[in-house]
């Protein structure tokens, strides 16, 4: 029974919501982009010996147009917070974001005036790793929960009004007060 | 309610038991030297002190005649110091001092190459709305950034400075972060709270006040010619370095480099930190050369401590030093490439792996890759497994015949050649006169290595050559840099052959931990421990710099003592900061492209640049 009995070889049949998932998952492209120790975690991650090519991911994109998913490597300064937040914007969507080590994910070991603590105050986080800095197998591990993450989205979850809910207009961009005066009170 | 945040826990002692005599000044130079003399007999009562303190020159002097001194040091035959190595300053509003003193010091760091010399310059700021010292900025090109990174964290005006903006904060910053009277600032630990504290409400949605500031051009740039931003998302400015580049055509004109994207706040974090505890902070400044910003911190405070280290401690730090040189300058050499060729995909392949068979050396002894924090004050870590020196010895095989082939594939290329040949120059009076160090510096001729010229941790024992060029051009820097790797393998074979027996950290419990066996029979090793572990030790009050050759140049860190368990100032001299100084000198007339190619030779890494 069911309609692959009918259909002739070579022919399978699933639902599009997978068919894109799969897709997705086995081929995002990360934005290159490194803020500090972790990125050299992350470059090596990249190099012959962890070879994220097994991912699909090794495609590091310069502009964030092309680029599906933001890896915050490393600790984010007062002066460059505002840059993080006008990449992340930049992106299209579907976009994830992977907060690397500690002080991407919580600040860190830099409690002080210089550092936001933890890159969730100006943008969405997927996947948080530990790590000071993480080793390359811990940032593969976090792609792996990346995937899952993305197996299980739905197209609803992606819907245009609710985006647009979460968007962000170019003014307030330029400052962090302005995002702040959109948050809810 | 659970409160452990940072900005609550106290680490002194019970106030009954305070220390009346902490804090304390660092004491004035004693004694007097044959450089001393001469700058007393010249300057007379406007010296304020003169003479030796912990081995070090220093010359304290009124900011009336600190330009003159500069001058006269400068171009004294018998002086001849030709450089400015670092500018720092020191708000002394918490020390025991006078009220007719001057709050800030601002502390100059000289040296002399031809003579081996050097010689630091104490001068009080003159106190008012704004406390304010005379610029060195027409003596030394090298004042310059320093000078601005004074008055951007610690609120001194440099009178007739050429360009008085601030260089790391945002220029909307409210205040100078470094003076006694601004808090370390963050955030209380939210972990330590439970769920019913108010402060869970404003969790995720706390955003620190800084303003984005509408791009202006920078001083000297006209915006007749085409102005462009590069950085500080570019894949080619390694890190986050943003580059305001003036153009004519493909000519470049001028370049503002605007630096701070990754400013972290070192030295107010690490003044409020125990001596031990800013160890693991200085890992992640220079985070390709972990070991040398380690040896460096350690080497600062074990001067101010006056403790000796064991000759085997010593050796093992001279092998992890030159691993991690060599780690340095492979990971240099893949990104340069890549940057260069654009295709150059296969040298960051081949050279990583040869990077990551140190840094699997670096995890057996210390179990990390990147951030090792193995040397330690009074030696290191742990000894060396016994596994170590067979490995050891398999790399250090290996490496000479990898550094050949890369050098195959590069050195006599005509592509490589021509992208590097005469690209960034940089005359040997203007390579000592900016402060550079390292190999911008012996890429322009000037023979000098920290590491032979002032040995510090046994390098006196060492037989190595220093590479030097004279052609002041990107390639010079490249042959340098790969000569280099081959003399750390040189150096790594004679501290193998050559490895003592004995202890790897000192046995003076005041300042090293007990071994773990020992807290279980002797009390008096229980007592050192929670002493060490609940105060940590106390440092005899006194200002030190102490620089050493990291992989990129003099890393240096100026440490004043106030007496407590807490620097009370401390102040890190990164070499790339003063070597990126030279960005604009080096492509002023080059093309656009070749940005590129001076940034890469420079080696900068930005955790040491903005700190």
């Amino acid at each position: 029974m069911g309609l692959e009995d009918k259909l002739p070889e070579g022919i399978v049949t699933a639902k599009l919501e997978d068919l894109v998932n799969w897709s997705r998952e086995n081929s995002t492209w990360p934005l290159l982009f490194g803020l500090a120790c972790c990125a050299i975690e992350m470059i090596a991650t990249g190099t012959a010996r962890h070879d994220i090519a097994r991912y699909g991911s090794e495609l590091f994109r310069a502009s964030p147009r092309q680029a599906d998913l933001m890896i915050v490597s490393g600790r984010v300064s007062n002066k460059m917070a505002p840059v993080i937040k006008r990449l992340h914007d930049q992106m299209l969507e579907p976009k994830w974001v992977i907060a690397m080590g500690i002080c991407a994910s919580a600040g860190g070991p830099f409690n002080n005036y210089a550092i936001i603590q933890g890159v969730d105050k100006i943008i969405p986080v997927d996947v948080y790793v530990p790590g000071c800095p993480p080793r390359p197998e811990a940032l593969l591990y976090a792609m792996d929960k990346l995937r899952e993450k993305q197996g299980r989205e739905t197209f609803a979850m992606r819907r245009r009004d609710d985006l647009a809910a979460a968007m962000v207009a170019p003014a307030d961009i330029e400052s962090l007060t302005g995002l702040r005066k959109r948050q809810p009170a | 309610m659970l409160n452990v945040s940072p900005r609550h826990r106290e680490y002194e002692t019970l106030p009954g038991l305070n220390n009346p005599a902490i804090p304390a000044c660092a004491p004035l130079p004693q004694g007097e030297t044959e450089d001393t003399a001469r700058i007393v007999e010249r300057f007379g009562d406007d010296v304020l002190a003169a003479g030796l303190h912990l081995g070090q020159q220093i010359v304290h002097i009124r900011p009336e005649r600190l330009l003159e001194l500069a001058n006269f040091v400068r171009s004294d035959e018998k002086l001849a110091y030709e450089a400015l190595t670092d500018v720092s300053a020191i708000d002394r509003s918490q020390l025991p001092i006078d009220e007719s003193d001057a709050r800030f010091q601002t502390v100059y760091q000289l040296r002399s190459y031809t003579r081996k010399r050097h010689l630091m310059i104490v001068c009080p700021a003159e106190d008012g709305e704004q406390p304010s010292v005379p610029s060195l900025a027409p003596v030394f090109q090298g004042a310059i950034w320093p000078e601005r990174e004074v008055y951007d964290l610690m609120g001194i005006r440099f009178d007739g400075h050429p360009d008085p903006r601030r260089i790391l904060m945002p220029e909307n910053w409210p205040n100078h972060p470094l003076r006694k009277d601004m808090p370390v600032g963050g955030e209380p630990v939210p972990f330590s709270l439970t769920w019913e504290d108010p402060e869970f409400e404003t969790l995720g949605t706390q955003i620190l006040p800084a303003e984005s500031i509408a791009p202006t051009v920078p001083p000297g740039m006209s915006r007749e010619h085409m102005i462009v931003n590069m950085g500080p998302h570019h894949p080619s400015t390694h890190g986050v370095l943003r580059l305001v580049v003036e153009l004519d055509g493909e000519d470049v004109l001028g370049v503002d480099a605007d630096l701070g994207y990754l400013h972290s706040g070192f030295e107010k974090t690490g003044e409020n930190k125990r001596y031990k505890d800013f160890v693991y902070y200085t890992d992640r400044m220079d985070y390709l050369s972990a070991m040398s910003n380690n040896l460096g911190y350690c080497l600062a405070v074990e001067k101010l401590l006056g403790i000796d280290v064991p000759e085997r401690a010593q050796v093992i730090r001279v092998i992890m030093v030159e691993l991690q040189r060599i780690a340095s300058h492979l990971f240099w050499l893949s990104t340069h490439v890549l940057d260069i060729s654009g295709t150059g995909m296969s040298l960051l392949m081949y050279a990583t792996l040869e990077r990551e068979r140190i840094l699997d050396l670096f995890e057996m002894v210390a179990g990390a890759r990147l951030t090792i924090s193995y040397i330690r004050i009074g030696g290191v870590w742990k000894d060396l497994p016994s596994a170590f020196m067979p490995r050891l010895q398999d790399v250090i095989n290996i490496l000479p015949g990898k550094f050949d082939e890369y050098e195959a594939m590069l050195t006599a290329g005509p592509l490589w050649q021509e992208r590097l040949e005469g690209i960034g120059y940089l005359s040997r009076e203007d390579a000592i006169n900016m402060g550079l160090t390292g190999p911008m510096l012996r890429g322009s001729g000037v023979d000098w290595d920290l590491r032979r010229d002032m040995p510090y941790g046994g390098y006196e024992n060492y037989d190595f050559d220093v590479p030097i060029s004279t052609l002041g051009d990107c390639y010079g820097r490249y042959v340098i840099r790969m000569e280099e790797m081959r003399q750390s393998v040189r150096i790594i074979k004679q501290a193998m052959a050559n490895l003592p027996d004995g202890l790897y950290r000192t046995d003076n419990r005041k300042v090293s931990l007990p071994p773990r066996a020992e807290l279980d029979v002797s009390m008096e090793a229980l007592i050192h421990h929670f002493k060490l572990m609940t105060e940590g030790f106390q440092v005899p009050p006194g200002m030190v710099y102490h620089a050493i050759e990291a992989s990129k140049g003099e890393l240096g860190f100026f440490v004043y003592s106030d007496g407590s368990a807490k620097p009370y100032r401390l102040h890190v001299r990164g070499p790339s900061f003063n070597n990126l100084f030279a960005i604009s000198k080096m492509c002023r007339g080059n093309m656009l492209s070749d940005i590129v190619a001076n940034i890469g030779s420079i080696d900068i890494v930005l955790g040491e640049v903005d700190r």
